[in-house]
């Protein structure tokens, strides 16, 4: 089953997603699609390891081309995240722009494929209302239409609000 | 305590009012003596250390509001990026500790955790 956890910024989609890892009996697996950028970027690494810790899961790091990635066994797959990922696949190393669309979710589709739950981390970039250069204009449209794609695949949505879930799509998994 | 989460604009200090609070019972000071802190928001980015240190005055208040400040993209400054970290993390507590958690969209009241208070 897939299950998509949306939400601004700090709001526990990490935590959150753990949890329901931790309710299979695994193998889990972490896919991280965060590029290590700066030491910002690795507090942020370091902080999510410090909350996987403990839980069983192997971490594997893959920026791009997720649909490609053959996992080891079939268990339970954290992807961490839409947002990172979307960038990675839009944007190359010269700030050449591409749609990612299809990548993303080809991706997702690979990975659903080889697992038995798949939980996929988004997030809401879009509403704050703020007026943005074309390039991240395009990125927040990009992640708006892969965001409702997801939904449309997951079996179950949640939006995550100061730690809450809310549940939007399908049955309660708490 | 009860806290209220919204976009700007959302109708947070409306929906308070329609419980019969004034205006006057309103302020965005921990310390003020007013039972509802408004603009949790700016007091985090006035001073992130004050609003932490003082977690414990904050859930002392019968309502406490704040923006949602979490869902765009990730800003360009630093100083912007662990703003909306400190907001969504502190949010993230005193969640865990509230009563209720009211989300409040498009002047609608939606208790997301607890029972949503009324008049």
């Amino acid at each position: 089953m897939m299950i998509l956890l949306t939400g601004g910024a700090a709001n526990g989609k990490s935590a959150f997603a753990e949890s329901l890892c931790m309710q299979t009996d695994g193998p889990r697996f972490y896919l991280a699609a965060m590029r290590p950028y700066g030491a910002e970027g690795e507090a942020k690494i370091a902080r999510h390891r410090r909350l996987r810790a403990g839980k069983g899961f192997t971490t594997i790091e893959r920026y791009t081309d997720i649909a490609s990635l053959r996992l080891p066994a079939r268990g339970t797959v954290l992807l961490e995240c839409i947002a990172n990922l979307t960038a990675n696949e839009m944007f190359d190393e010269t700030g050449n722009m591409t749609d990612p669309g299809e990548r993303v979710l080809a991706g997702v589709d690979a990975l659903n494929a080889q697992c038995e739950r798949l939980v996929v981390i988004t997030n809401d970039v879009g509403s704050d209302g703020v007026g943005y250069p074309p390039e991240t204009a395009a990125y927040i449209d990009a992640m708006g239409r892969i965001n409702a794609a997801l939904a449309s695949r997951a079996d179950t949505v949640y939006e995550l609000v100061a730690g809450i879930p809310i549940l939007l799509k399908g049955d309660s998994l708490l | 305590m009860v806290l209220i989460l919204g976009g700007v604009g959302a109708g947070k200090k409306a929906y308070v009012r329609s419980l019969g609070f004034t205006d006057a019972d309103m302020g965005d000071d921990i310390s003020d003596g007013k039972p509802v802190l408004c603009d949790l928001e700016t007091l985090v980015r006035r001073d992130p250390a004050q609003a932490d240190a003082r977690f414990d005055a904050l859930l002392r208040k019968e309502f406490v509001l704040c923006c949602e400040v979490g869902s765009g993209v990730i800003p360009l400054e630093r100083a912007d990026r662990a703003y909306r970290e400190a907001v969504g993390r502190l949010c993230v507590r005193l969640a865990e500790k509230a009563a209720a958690v009211v989300r409040v969209t498009a002047g609608i009241p939606t208790a997301i955790k607890g029972e949503l208070p009324c008049r």
